[in-house]
């Protein structure tokens, strides 16, 4: 799958690719306006990160080129600005997501993973984890071929941890990632803990194996490994 | 004291004191000018007498006017100017006179020879310059009254206007100006400095706004930078327990600070008023979805929550702004909770109140509102959920209030 990455901080680019390319995708990026023009006019992308306050022009006249040169692209919006407006007037003109800096790695490889399910480029909404599979129509989740029994924030949660298999994911990603900005009042993470355990224990009365393993203070990795 | 009256109090204390000196010096100038004429009618008088006495050998005797007699001892020659009372049968009382005598030999013989006349009664005199001067001091002061009540209503109207004009002005609002008539120099010139002292103000906190808000946008991509980075650093599968520690530790810090420019960005994007848009709100659905958020939290801490809610209070404002309200409203309730505490939330048509249980605060409950207040300095939380509160109610024009009742804290917000 093919991915644009157009961002004008380098530094960004450089962390962006090297946690996106193991996932199978292959980017490419524009730190400019022009640059991005360019790449927009000669090649065809599965789908655009476009960052809106870009040297050389407005983010947001890029998305109109978009709609025009990528029409089945998914476009992820990525800005600084935390505005309501900025938001609105990316997604009426035809985004498919948003995301304001700065921002979870694994949060914004669960939305580019999102995009891609919701565009069907993968031919399927059914995610396989060995002997787990989730089904993001249906919401369902299957062990062994059997139904786990997950309440919502539970199912959320092994979501973001299958689609970021084998990364390390922070109680704080996972945090803002299933409780969103309502998370900045929590004193700890110790309910997610219990969430986790949840998880662990239904999966593991369904036979499956435990592949959720703590890494040291940090967080926590979805690994087979 | 107003102007006006200032001015009056003036003219009546420096006219009054002009009138008192100036009736002091009519009174003795005149009196002084009166006996001076007095004397010169009288010596006037004797001489006449004298040469009647002479031609005519006639004594006349107007008494108490003029007076001759023959005396017969001969005293040493006198010249006399003394002030006397004469009785009056007339008006039965004694009447000042002025009198001068000498004793001359006319003819071979000794004459007492007077002359006098009525001395201006000091009283009457007194009395006459206290009307006409305390009369003439009335008529000044009357008419002074209205002239400059006439004259400092219409002076003064354009710095009345002004006036009026400028506690109007507030900050942060653009596009302020003064009308000025442009008639009078120093009205003119006041209504010039004044217009570009505002605009110095305006254009000063523009700047410190923009300074914030531009600020804040700056700092977010390096930090974008750094939390990637940093989390990039986290996927290194050789990591030792010691160096996840360190980078977790920077990561929760590049965390804090990201929230805290976030919140900042927050409050400026409210004091700019950039929040425009209104949206019809079912405050009553939203206060129940955002309490679901925190049920993970209310159940960490075990919690008791009471709910008391009116259903479908609507309302017409703006979304993010009552979401971020009800979030750091119900946020603040768990956070400053104690373990096994209480929550209350109650939802009326005008009126929401939250509280929670916890000790009394040591301080000051006027001062929670205020940005980067803290009651325990140690806390996690830079102390903007309060301010943040304030804010948005401050916008909407919605009252709210802290107090402490029952050992709960309240938090009561009229709408």
């Amino acid at each position: 799958m093919k991915i644009l990455i157009i961002e004008d901080e380098k530094e960004l680019v450089g962390a962006i690719k090297k946690f996106l390319e193991p996932e199978g995708f292959l980017c490419e990026t524009a730190f400019s306006y022009l640059e991005a023009e360019d790449s927009l006019s000669s090649y065809n992308y599965d789908i655009i990160i476009l960052d809106l306050t870009l040297p050389g022009g407005n983010g947001l006249d890029l998305i109109r080129l978009i709609k025009e040169m990528n029409r089945k692209a998914g476009l992820l919006i990525v800005s600084a600005k935390n505005s309501l407006d900025d938001k609105i007037k990316g997604l009426d003109m035809g985004a498919d997501d948003y995301i304001t800096k700065p921002f979870h790695l694994a949060e914004l490889n669960s939305r580019i993973k999102s995009l891609a399910r919701r565009r069907h480029f993968e031919g399927s909404t059914e995610l396989i984890f060995n002997e787990i599979k989730i089904n993001t129509d249906s919401n369902e989740v299957l062990v062994n071929e059997k139904i786990l029994d997950l309440t919502k924030k539970e199912f959320e949660i092994l979501l973001y941890f299958v689609v970021n298999r084998n990364k390390v994911i922070t109680r704080e990603s996972i945090a803002e990632h299933v409780w969103g900005d309502n998370i900045s009042y929590a004193d700890n993470f110790d309910f997610i803990y219990s969430h986790i355990k949840n998880i662990r224990r239904k999966i593991e009365t369904n036979n499956g194996r435990n592949y959720l393993h703590n890494i040291y203070g940090l967080g926590y990795k979805f690994s087979d490994k | 004291m107003r102007l006006l009256q200032k001015t009056n109090r003036t003219y009546f204390l420096i006219s009054g004191t002009v009138f008192i000196i100036a009736g002091v010096v009519f009174f003795f100038v005149i009196g002084f000018f009166f006996k001076d004429q007095l004397n010169e009618k009288l010596f006037h008088d004797i001489r006449n007498i004298r040469r009647s006495i002479e031609k005519n050998g006639i004594l006349p005797d107007y008494y108490p006017f003029i007076e001759i007699k023959e005396v017969t001892r001969q005293p040493e020659r006198s010249f006399k100017i003394i002030d006397t009372l004469i009785f009056n049968a007339f008006e039965k009382r004694n009447i000042p006179f002025r009198q001068i005598s000498l004793i001359r030999i006319i003819n071979g013989k000794d004459y007492f020879i007077a002359a006098r006349d009525t001395l201006l009664e000091e009283d009457d005199l007194l009395e006459v310059i206290a009307i006409v001067t305390g009369s003439v001091f009335i008529l000044l002061l009357v008419s002074l009254y209205f002239i400059n009540r006439k004259l400092s209503l219409k002076l003064w109207q354009p710095f009345y206007k002004t006036l009026n004009e400028i506690k109007e002005f507030s900050y942060d609002k653009p596009g302020f100006k003064l009308s000025s008539d442009g008639q009078l120099y120093e009205f003119t010139e006041l209504n010039k400095t004044l217009e570009k002292l505002t605009q110095k103000v305006i254009s000063d906190y523009q700047t410190l706004k923009r300074f914030a808000e531009d600020a804040s946008h700056e700092i977010q991509t390096p930090l974008a930078v750094i939390q990637t980075k940093l989390e990039t650093l986290m996927q290194y599968p050789e990591l030792k327990k010691e160096q996840a520690e360190l980078i977790n530790s920077a990561y929760v810090y590049t965390l804090r600070i990201s929230k805290l420019t976030k919140t900042l960005l927050l409050l400026t994007k409210i004091a700019n008023d950039q929040f425009p848009e209104k949206n019809t709100i079912n405050l009553s659905e939203l206060l129940i979805e955002k309490i679901k958020m925190f049920e993970d939290q209310i159940a960490e801490k075990a919690l008791t929550l009471n709910k008391e809610i009116e259903p479908d209070c609507i309302f017409d404002t703006n979304f993010f702004l009552t979401e971020s309200l009800i979030i750091n409203l119900i946020g603040n309730a768990v956070k400053h909770n104690i373990k096994n505490g209480i929550i209350n939330i109650k939802l009326e048509k005008n009126h929401l109140e939250i509280s929670n249980s916890g000790e009394p605060l040591p301080v000051n409950a006027s001062k929670l509102f205020e940005r980067f207040y803290k009651t325990d300095k140690s806390s996690d939380s830079p102390g903007l959920g309060l301010s943040i509160i304030s804010e948005i109610c401050k916008l909407n024009k919605w009252n709210v209030n802290y107090l402490y009742e029952d050992n709960l804290h309240k938090v009561v917000v009229n709408f």
